[in-house]
């Protein structure tokens, strides 16, 4: 079973893992006050428990820069979360490099982590590394380093990451499959900069 | 398990002197070993000359050691009438889990009894063992003994291996067919391997083990070091191991990793897992950073693309080095690590390099590479380099002297001082990447 919107939030305030700053709307208003209070560039995207590739479908829109992209933007998303039925998200965007972090229940070897770029990286070049959980400090700085792709994470073109971050990520995360009940759980994307690390989307699916 | 691998009683169940049976097999190996043997037909009175028992509970002294290799729907009958005779079992028979259905029924019965009633239990389905003069399975010879510990799930791999290594120097501590581990598993044979002191390195072959959980928890456990070969890594060998064991081959990646996280050094080939292990068998482990020396630049160069792509760092030499090197070299010698001391050198000048070289700190191993040229004397360089050995017997040495019939007596040399020696430079380089830690 695919955890909701908000049992994803709980548990993973439970492990210190960093979410997005997001919220459900539903009217307009909700969308004002939201964008009020957190400073643009916003996202939108629906959430549902049947929808696992919401990209796919046009789900997603970031990089909302201004109020009038984003009541266009809204127009648009409200069709495809009626057509799905499914809830409407606002988020925070941010810039950085989109990396993949996720954690699952192997049926022989029990618990593993998995860590690798976003985009291409994983999906196209296979370009991940993976460690039996739990993992310690070292463990994880190893897992880092591995993939091929580590050389983007040092700053190549000048886009330095905060590494530190993303290891206490992972520790969390060990720590979470390790105690809970869940099956699978992938954080993809999780941006990463220079500064922070935010888990901007999250499929948890529970034993 | 010390009983089971160091009987003083054997019987056999299913001893028969019918050529080409796998009860002829063990017997005519059984019978080379220096144990009191028993074997056990209702249907004979005597095979070759030897008293044949009705049934296990007439022998007149107790077994340490029963084999049973008859038809599969006898074995749980035999095994069930002679309980309290028997402590260590192998059944060599086929015919259960790997079978599903009536094979899985009779497994689990066996597996109920052997709990019951404290038996260690090898098989059902597997070759046997061997240790020592001992050879208690239907092997087509016994090998030499050694330092090599091999745990194998496939019993006709353990045939070739024997096979191969026949003229080869190295040898087994004990060898053990798994079977379908219905009682002592891979991790009971892992452990023992650990503790036993004949055993200096442990070569697996697997095929896919039901809780990987436990076996990565005992790999990383075991002191040893561990080779490792997997079979089933792809779609079309999952099917053939289904049908061979009746293992589940889990995801090959997880595998890997498993292996890497708890230290065991993966290969790729039956070749790659022997050459390691003789490496292991008779060099020690040491950290990163080794010298080549070469009298060939093509042979150096190659070797040094391996290290590279192996991640074996090679140290620059150091001004002690070189000065020591200054007057005993050619000028046209390449003073850098590969060290190329040229076609023509002489033993004198391997002597030389070799000694010069062996005494920098920061290098802890060395290959050494021989092409045959003209003047070569292939026997005294193999002499210099046993002697290097025994100088330095903390640094690994492996040798690379190419070539088949000229060279061979050198490489006789090489290997009955323990220095391991391979025909191709790139199978040198990956036995000195499972020497470093």
């Amino acid at each position: 079973m695919l955890l909701d919107y908000s049992q994803t939030q709980k548990l993973l305030s439970k492990y210190n893992i960093p979410y997005i700053k997001s919220e459900i709307i539903r009217t307009e208003s909700d969308l004002i006050k939201f964008s009020k209070k957190n400073k643009y560039p916003l996202v939108l995207k629906i959430d549902s428990k049947k929808i696992l590739h919401k990209t796919e479908i046009g789900g997603v829109i970031l990089d909302i820069k201004d109020k009038k992209t984003l009541l266009k933007s809204f127009k648009d998303i409200k069709k495809i979360s009626r057509k799905y039925k499914s809830n409407i998200i606002i988020q925070k965007h941010i810039n950085g490099i989109n990396l993949i972090i996720g954690a699952k229940k192997d049926l022989t070897f029990g618990n593993i982590i998995i860590f690798g770029l976003g985009g291409i990286f994983t999906e196209v070049l296979n370009d991940t590394s993976m460690r039996l959980a739990p993992v310690n400090k070292q463990e994880i700085d190893s897992m880092i380093k591995e993939i091929k792709s580590y050389k983007i994470l040092q700053g190549y073109r000048g886009k330095l990451v905060n590494i530190k971050k993303i290891q206490e990520l992972i520790l969390n995360l060990s720590n979470l499959i390790e105690k809970e009940d869940i099956q699978e759980i992938d954080f993809n994307p999780v941006i990463v900069n220079n500064k922070e690390i935010f888990v901007t989307d999250a499929k948890i699916i529970q034993s | 398990m010390q009983k089971l691998f160091n009987p003083k009683t054997i019987c056999l169940v299913g001893a028969t002197d019918r050529p080409g049976s796998v009860g002829f097999g063990i017997v005519k190996n059984l019978l080379q070993s220096k144990k009191k043997i028993y074997f056990v037909n209702p249907k004979k009175e005597k095979i070759l000359n030897k008293k044949s028992y009705k049934r296990i509970q007439d022998i007149p002294e107790n077994i340490d050691l029963c084999i049973i290799a008859v038809p599969a729907k006898y074995v749980i009958e035999i095994v069930n009438q002679a309980k309290e005779e028997i402590n260590n079992l192998i059944i060599i028979s086929a015919g259960f889990k790997e079978i599903g259905g009536i094979g899985e029924r009779r497994q689990k019965e066996l597996e109920k009894i052997v709990k019951e009633n404290n038996i260690n239990l090898i098989g059902p389905n597997c070759l046997g063992i061997i240790r020592g003069n001992l050879n208690a399975s239907f092997a087509p010879a016994t090998p030499k003994t050694g330092s090599i510990a091999l745990i194998s799930q496939s019993g006709a791999l353990i045939d070739s291996i024997i096979d191969k290594s026949l003229d080869k120097l190295y040898g087994f501590s004990f060898i053990v067919s798994l079977g379908n581990q219905a009682g002592l598993k891979i991790e009971d044979f892992l452990e023992f391997a650990d503790k036993d002191k004949k055993t200096k390195v442990i070569s697996l072959y697997i095929e896919g083990v039901e809780d990987g959980r436990r076996l990565f928890n005992v790999l990383k456990q075991i002191n040893k070091p561990i080779v490792i070969l997997k079979g089933g890594k792809t779609d079309l060998g999952k099917k053939a191991v289904s049908s061979h064991t009746a293992a589940l081959a889990g995801d090959s990646k997880i595998y890997s990793q498993a292996f890497k996280q708890s230290g065991a050094i993966e290969v790729n080939s039956i070749e790659e897992l022997l050459d390691v292990s003789k490496a292991l068998a008779w060099e020690p482990k040491i950290k990163n950073g080794i010298a080549i020396i070469t009298n060939g630049g093509g042979a150096g160069i190659l070797t040094a693309d391996y290290c590279n792509d192996l991640k074996i760092n090679l140290p620059d030499l150091s001004t002690g080095t070189l000065w020591n090197l200054r007057h005993k070299m050619l000028k046209t010698y390449s003073a850098s690590n590969p060290v190329d001391i040229i076609g023509d050198a002489d033993s004198k000048r391997y002597r030389d390099a070799i000694n010069a070289i062996l005494k920098q700190k920061n290098i802890n191993g060395l290959i050494v590479i021989q092409t045959l040229q003209i003047m070569t004397d292939c026997l005294e360089n193999a002499k210099i380099v046993v002697q290097a050995k025994a100088k330095y017997p903390q640094k690994a040495i492996v040798c690379a002297f190419l070539g088949g019939k000229i060279t061979q007596k050198s490489i006789e040399h090489l290997e009955k001082n323990k220095i391991p020696n391979y025909s191709d430079p790139i199978r040198a380089v990956r036995a000195m990447r499972g020497l470093i830690k």
